[in-house]
């Protein structure tokens, strides 16, 4: 039998024709074989500013014009390349390097590759998304190139090549054919001139083949010492894999080992793994938890072992362990630094992970409680079997001064240091450094890059450092590095978006201009707005007059912001990506530019503005008619802040017709105020003051620190902006029933409430019923201790913690029942009132707009409200994660300014004398094992007081740091877990008076000061809370 | 139509007594048979071959005989879930996990206890390879394609699987249906799409046989990367997917470790006229044979020999043809031949009894156990034409 075979080689065509295969499995557990087909070309540009020939190739658009040129014809040379040069990294340079890539100061004109970009796809979405946005960046010339689709980059895998040999190759070919390809076609014939095609891999194997192909190829790290600041960039190098490399002989591994991913998604389609995002406990590091969907309480993480590498934020898989290993919750306060202040980050020494003050920690809170009541019960417990996503992003933190060794300062010898991240969730990062002496006392960026099961802590290297500690530049900028917050200035594109008279634009005068169309006159209303003094961003303003038929009209008027950012331009991206405002103490992250935001959009007073109303007519029991909602033009009659439009409502003198109005709108505010009361809304609390800096420099900082003073004007500004919201919100969702914009507040099941129950029956015999919303606020009224005014405000900030956070969503999401806003008692709700600040508002215009048929100039705005559902949800995750965030950069910035103004009262006390702190009142949130966690209203600030910081009686509030450490070993606790009380005294001291005791809820007098934390050198600032009485 | 359907190997061809009794003769002489086209008895047509030729599935095949028929072969192969009774030993696996036990204890635990439970449900079950045959003209429920799947897919399932349960390597046993097993849960499951091209001028089932042989040598499934019970879970390389068939990169002339060895099963068409046996017959060779069987070959794990799966007998059209008559009986030399088909209707036992030479009598009987038995000799022995066939396949370069 002779059989024969086709030839294929005569084809022309086939030279031209690939494919790509791979398999697929999909979701459903089908796997599929895929061929996709490539035609190569030969029109795919190199870019090069310099080629005389891809500029008459390179495939045009349907306009006709062909995509500029990115790579300069003079591209920046080294020692090594003087005549300049283009670099072609592989993956694993970017992998290892990418922080290199985005600095500024060097590695301009790279090529990369179609071949890498998507391996690096494959490897890691987030240096994925950082490299494309590098691409679309014109200043650093990235250039991507889609190398297989043409036909002379184009690789065929040989058979027995790995998919890397064959991607290597990939680059090598590229890295030759620019280098031949300039040389034929750059306009300068001097080859002398042509930039040199540096090949970065980190792949020994690679570079020796590049060798022997005369590519020329280097390494990331000999490329970067021939730069200049070679230290600084050779410490932003992923340490990682190089450590891999070496430490492949040391078998000590400290961790257990994952599950095999199948393993994972096996147990968890049976039921036996479950998935879940790990948190960790702010009070005690070793404690974390998984809030899973099978159980309706988080699942505890006990230990480093049983977290297993896990880092707060990672979505993890995890096996519940079995019942004699559960326990309780820890009682005890337990901080990283406090336990592993010795640790070398140099050797990774044979003690076992769980080292044996951990142990300690550990064992004392794993003892089992037999207590009656549900806190002291066993709780489930679990492991950590395989993270299916790691959440890892870049921590800000500061050098442990500790761990940097003698030779701190010699020299420019690479060593380990443990990096202390700010956010107390987040392990200790080991990083190497060239220049841990200049880091230390600063403010630092790091990020990690891997956890091997034979590291303790995690591996991470440093990316930049953000300024001096304590530095408010730094501080402010880590604050919005660690909150995620958007804070570069707006780029150029964006600003291109802006309307071009700029500061001059005006209303058309005309109202035959198009600018009118479809929009109301209300020019004649008498309209004000008010706000917090010295706002500038004014959003909102109202009107209210009387009609013929005895009712009233009132009118809330927005700032128009969806007439100046149209849907999907580049302020409108940006303006999704950022998502909220956000308002540090001394400073404001604009969501939109500050042309916008504070002068075309903001309803300023005595100019004509457009702006978007809603009209009700009510009767004067604030019975609402009728709503209408339209376009509008105003002219707002004067900008109050709340006390002067408190003062002008009080004053019996002034009776003209606007005092009228604001008189009336007050009227009735406090109608539907009362309503919404009786329907079961809730007055709930958060621990706010309010930063005043426009007081004069010389004065006592601590005196701009105040509570929010609530007047009736904030509450009449809050009541109607709810009530158009609520409007708004049954308008959309009408109109759009799958794709309405709108926010709901989940009612909070029962359970978590629980521990709060507890306490009050316990502490206050004190009954607190969740049944509903209006149960809850009935039931938190009652909550009043005569003797301490304070206290209900204190339920009412714990009840608050109780809850889920409010979250937007789109309407088809969730069943209508689902919609309930629970705080609110409004069946259904959205933000309409704050288009300036807040991107929800803006989307939620532009979806009136189209429900009420409104056209717009172009005759487009109907379309614009109609976002697909998918869209929609992509962007509600956003703007939750960005407004949740925004929040707490705003919380922990005036936690911070808190902390300085005391810092300087304290030195400012100490030029004189001594630092004696300020004298306060405090309230018991929380009572630990070994301390309390104490609330001081004054300053709205919390803080953990160990037993160290109890001033006994007869001792003295003022102890230098040794005194203090010693302290702590003689303090002697009894802590009782059922009733909530700690009582500290003196070991062995002879009289047994000499003690005290705390309770919850309990009114503390404290000290409150700033101190320096010492013995670890780098002086951590923390706000100390010394606990000095237990007034009554 | 019918006749067609009822006569299941091919078309009648049009050939006159005369020339039917000429090629009978001419293939009956003794020892060396005379054949229309000039071939040895067991010399097969030429034929071109290449796999790979459809670039979606898991595998294929195209095969062309000189005389235009071409056939092409799709083999895909899908995961799914093995319904089974498996609750039982799925609940164990899972409380076991559930213990937190350590993967390594699991799997092989799982082993032995596969070992002693054995062919449950680790062998798999013949339903997991569907074949669908299409030949232009016939619709797919008519006899012949229907016929000829049953015919090719009955000794794929069940190759190999009779006596070798106890194969030195456990994979291999089991036939292609035990090769289909990924764990306890879960199996491939593979459809086979046999297409022929052209019109079916000769029966098509050497021809089908061989594409279909052909296709599942190059088939490929992805790399398996989950262990034991676990759902399964695949290497996204396509270059790491594993040959269905296991094969050596070795040249020709080496000898494979006889693990490499299993093959998917052939069937190849012989048919006997007189005392000669005749291999992969043409049509014309069909019309006038004696018997024609259709005999299912495998290359064994165990042993280096080949192995017999089946024999069928296939009703070979001869029966069919009419009979020629002789001129002694001829009435009328010159007239109604009307006359003469009555005579022989009415005395058909007289004219198929007495052999007359030059005079076409239509086969009858069956076949002689002598002639199987050299046919089954002829098949298997060292170096006979199943080798032949086998290492002509293997030949054409997979991949």
């Amino acid at each position: 039998m002779k059989s024969l075979r086709r030839d294929f080689s005569s084809n022309p065509q086939a030279a031209n024709v690939s494919s790509k295969i791979f398999v697929r499995s999909t979701k459903s557990g089908k796997v599929q074989k895929i061929v996709r087909e490539l035609y190569l070309r030969q029109d795919i540009p190199c870019s090069s500013k310099l080629c005389s020939t891809c500029p008459s190739v390179a495939p045009a658009d349907a306009n006709g014009n062909i995509a500029p040129f990115v790579l300069s014809d003079k591209p920046a040379g080294t020692a090594a390349f003087p005549q300049g040069h283009y670099l072609v990294p592989d993956t694993n340079a970017l992998l290892n390097g990418m922080d290199l890539f985005e600095h500024t100061g060097a590695f301009y004109d790279v090529i990369i590759l179609q071949t890498v970009l998507e391996e690096l796809k494959n490897q890691s979405l987030p240096l994925y998304n950082r490299l494309l946005s590098l691409i679309k960046t014109d200043e650093k010339r990235f250039y991507l190139f889609f190398n297989e689709f043409r036909l002379e980059t184009h690789v065929r895998r040989g058979p027995e090549e790995s998919i890397n040999d064959r991607n290597d190759r990939a680059v090598r070919t590229v890295a030759k054919w620019y280098s031949e390809h300039l040389r034929v076609a750059a306009k300068r014939k001097k080859e002398k001139a042509l930039p040199v095609i540096v090949m970065i891999t980190d792949d020994k194997g690679s570079l020796q083949k590049a060798k022997q192909e005369d590519v020329t190829a280097l390494s990331l790290a000999d490329y970067v010492s021939g730069l200049e600041d070679s230290d600084r960039l050779l410490d932003m190098i992923n340490e990682a894999r190089e450590a891999r490399d070496t430490k492949d002989a040391r078998g000590q591994l400290f961790y257990p080992e994952y599950y095999s991913m199948s393993k994972l998604m096996t147990g968890l389609r049976a039921g036996t793994l479950h998935q879940g995002v790990f948190s960790v406990s702010p009070y005690n590091y070793l404690e974390g938890s998984v809030n899973v969907t099978a159980f309706d309480k988080p699942l505890l993480i006990l230990g480093r072992d049983n977290s297993n590498r896990a880092i707060a934020g990672d979505v993890v898989v995890i096996e519940v362990l079995p019942k004699d290993q559960w326990k309780s919750p820890s009682t005890k306060i337990v901080d990283e630094e406090a336990v592993t202040r010795n640790d070398n980050p140099d050797t990774e020494d044979t003690e076992p992970v769980v080292t044996d003050r951990e142990r300690k920690a550990l064992q004392e809170e794993a003892r089992k409680a037999h207590g009656k009541n549900s806190e002291g019960q066993p709780q489930p417990t679990a492991r950590v079997v395989g993270v299916i996503k790691r959440n890892w992003r870049q921590y800000v933190g500061h050098v442990d001064s500790g761990s940097t060794g003698v030779q701190a300062s010699s020299g420019r010898r690479q060593q380990n240091v443990f990096v202390l991240p700010m956010d107390k969730k987040v392990p200790k990062i080991r990083v190497r450094t060239r220049q841990a002496g200049d880091l230390l006392g600063q403010r630092i960026l790091v990020t990690i890059d891997a956890w091997d099961r034979d590291s303790r802590y995690p591996t991470g290297h440093f990316i930049r450092s953000l300024g001096e500690l304590e530095t408010k530049g730094a501080e402010t900028e880590a604050l919005l590095l660690e909150y995620d917050v958007q804070y570069k200035p707006f780029p150029k594109v964006v600003l291109d978006c802006l309307p071009p008279q700029g500061h001059d634009w005006k209303v058309p005068a005309s109202k035959e201009d198009i600018g009118w169309k479809g929009r109301r006159d209300l020019r004649d209303l008498l309209i004000c707005s008010i706000d917090p003094p010295g706002c500038q961003d004014i959003d909102d303003a109202l009107h209210a007059r009387p009609l013929p038929n005895g009712n009233f009209e009132v009118g809330v008027h927005i700032a128009d912001v969806s007439h100046f950012v149209k849907p999907n331009n580049a302020m409108d991206l940006e303006a999704s990506l950022r998502g909220t405002t956000v308002y540090l103490v001394d400073k404001r992250i604009d969501m939109l530019p500050h042309l916008l935001g504070t002068d075309l959009c903001s309803l300023k007073p005595y100019v004509e503005r457009y702006a978007f109303s809603v009209l009700w007519e009510m009767t004067p029991n604030a019975e609402v008619v009728s709503a209408d909602f339209t376009k509008s033009v105003i002219r707002s009659r004067e900008a109050f802040s709340y006390e002067q439009a408190q003062l002008r409502i009080d004053d019996k003198s002034q009776n003209d017709e606007l005092t009228q109005s604001m008189r009336t709108l007050l009227h009735m505010s406090k109608i539907l105020r009362q309503k919404r009361m009786d329907a079961g809304a809730l007055n709930l609390a958060s621990p706010e003051v309010r930063i005043e800096t426009d007081n004069d420099e010389v004065g006592d900082p601590l005196t701009d620190v105040k509570t929010k003073a609530m007047l009736e004007t904030n509450s009449l500004v809050e009541e109607f902006m709810l009530h158009a919201n609520i409007t708004v919100a049954a308008k959309i969702y009408s109109a759009f029933s799958q794709t309405a914009l709108l926010r709901r507040h989940a009612t909070p099941p029962p359970q978590n409430f629980e521990e709060l129950i507890n306490q009050l029956a316990k502490k206050r015999n004190m009954e607190l019923d969740v049944s509903s919303s209006r149960a809850l606020a009935d039931s938190l009224d009652r909550c009043v201790d005569a003797k301490n005014p304070f206290f209900n405000t204190l339920v009412r900030i714990l009840a608050t913690r109780c809850m889920t956070s409010a979250e937007y969503f789109s309407a088809g999401a969730h069943a209508e029942s689902e919609f309930r806003h629970y705080g609110l008692a409004s069946p259904i709700y959205t933000h309409f009132t704050s288009p300036i600040r807040r991107y929800a508002d803006l989307m939620v215009h532009r979806q009136l707009a189209s429900a009420i048929g409104y056209e717009g100039e172009d005759g487009r705005a109907t379309l614009e409200g109609i976002t697909t559902r998918n869209r929609l949800e992509d962007i509600c995750r956003n703007i939750n994660y960005r407004h949740r965030n925004g929040q707490f950069a705003g919380r922990a910035s005036i936690e911070y300014y808190v902390g300085q103004a005391l810092k300087a009262r304290g030195e400012k006390l100490a030029a004189d004398g001594i630092d004696t702190g300020i004298d306060e009142e405090g309230y018991v949130m929380r009572v630990f094992e070994n301390g309390v966690v104490v609330f001081v209203p004054r300053f709205g600030i919390e803080g953990v007081v160990r037993l160290e910081d109890f001033v006994l009686p007869g001792e003295s509030a003022v102890r230098s740091v040794e005194d203090r450490r010693e302290l702590a070993i003689r303090r002697e606790t009894e802590f009782d877990r059922e009733e909530y009380t700690l009582q500290v005294s003196e070991k062995g001291h002879p009289e047994k008076e000499r003690g005290v005791t705390i309770e919850l809820f309990q009114k503390v007098q404290v000290n409150v000061s700033s101190i320096k934390e010492e013995g670890r050198g780098a002086g951590k600032r923390r706000v100390r809370i010394l606990v000095t009485g237990a007034g009554k | 139509m019918s006749a067609r359907q009822a006569s299941s190997a091919s078309q009648t061809p049009h050939l006159s007594p005369a020339e039917l009794s000429y090629i009978y003769t001419s293939l009956s002489l003794p020892n060396t048979p005379i054949r229309p086209d000039g071939r040895s008895s067991t010399q097969f047509r030429p034929l071109t071959a290449e796999t790979d030729i459809l670039p979606g599935t898991n595998g294929s095949a195209r095969i062309g005989f000189a005389d235009g028929t071409q056939a092409i072969v799709g083999v895909k192969a899908e995961v799914e879930k093995t319904v089974v009774a498996a609750d039982a030993l799925d609940l164990r696996s899972i409380s076991r996990q559930a213990q937190g036990e350590s993967l390594a204890r699991e799997s092989s635990e799982e082993k032995e206890s596969g070992g002693a439970g054995e062919d449950g449900t680790a062998t798999g079950q013949g339903s997991w390879v569907q074949m669908s045959i299409e030949i232009p003209g016939f619709r797919d429920d008519d006899a012949l394609p229907v016929f000829l799947a049953e015919m090719m897919r009955e000794p794929l399932v069940g190759s190999v699987s009779g006596g070798s349960g106890k194969g030195e390597d456990g994979e291999m046993a089991g036939g292609l249906k035990g090769r289909l097993v990924i764990n306890r849960r879960w199996h491939w499951r593979l459809y086979i799409d046999v297409l022929l091209l052209s019109q079916p001028l000769s029966y098509p089932l050497p021809l089908l046989s061989l594409t279909t042989h052909l296709a599942l040598l190059s088939t490929k499934l992805p790399k398996l990367k989950s262990q034991g019970e676990e759902d399964p879970f695949f290497d996204d390389d396509w270059a790491a997917a594993e040959y269905l068939y296991p094969r050596t990169r070795t040249t020709i002339n080496t000898p494979k470790p006889p693990s490499q060895n299993v093959r998917p099963p052939i069937t190849l068409l012989i048919l006997s006229a007189g005392e000669n046996i005749i291999f992969d017959p043409s049509r014309e060779e069909i019309a006038v044979a004696d018997s024609v069987l259709a005999v299912s070959i495998t290359r064994d794990s165990e042993s280096d020999g080949l192995k017999l799966l089946s024999i069928r007998t296939v009703d070979p059209p001869s029966r069919l043809t009419q009979p020629g008559v002789a001129n002694s009986d001829n009435v009328a030399p010159l007239g109604s031949t009307g006359a003469a088909e009555e005579a022989s209707l009415q005395h058909p036992s007289v004219g198929g009894e007495e052999e007359m030479a030059g005079v076409w009598r239509p086969r009858r009987g069956g076949v002689k156990r002598g002639v199987i038995a050299r046919i089954v000799k002829m098949v298997l022995k060292k170096g006979g034409v199943g080798e032949e066939v086998l290492e002509g396949l293997e030949g054409v370069e997979v991949g």
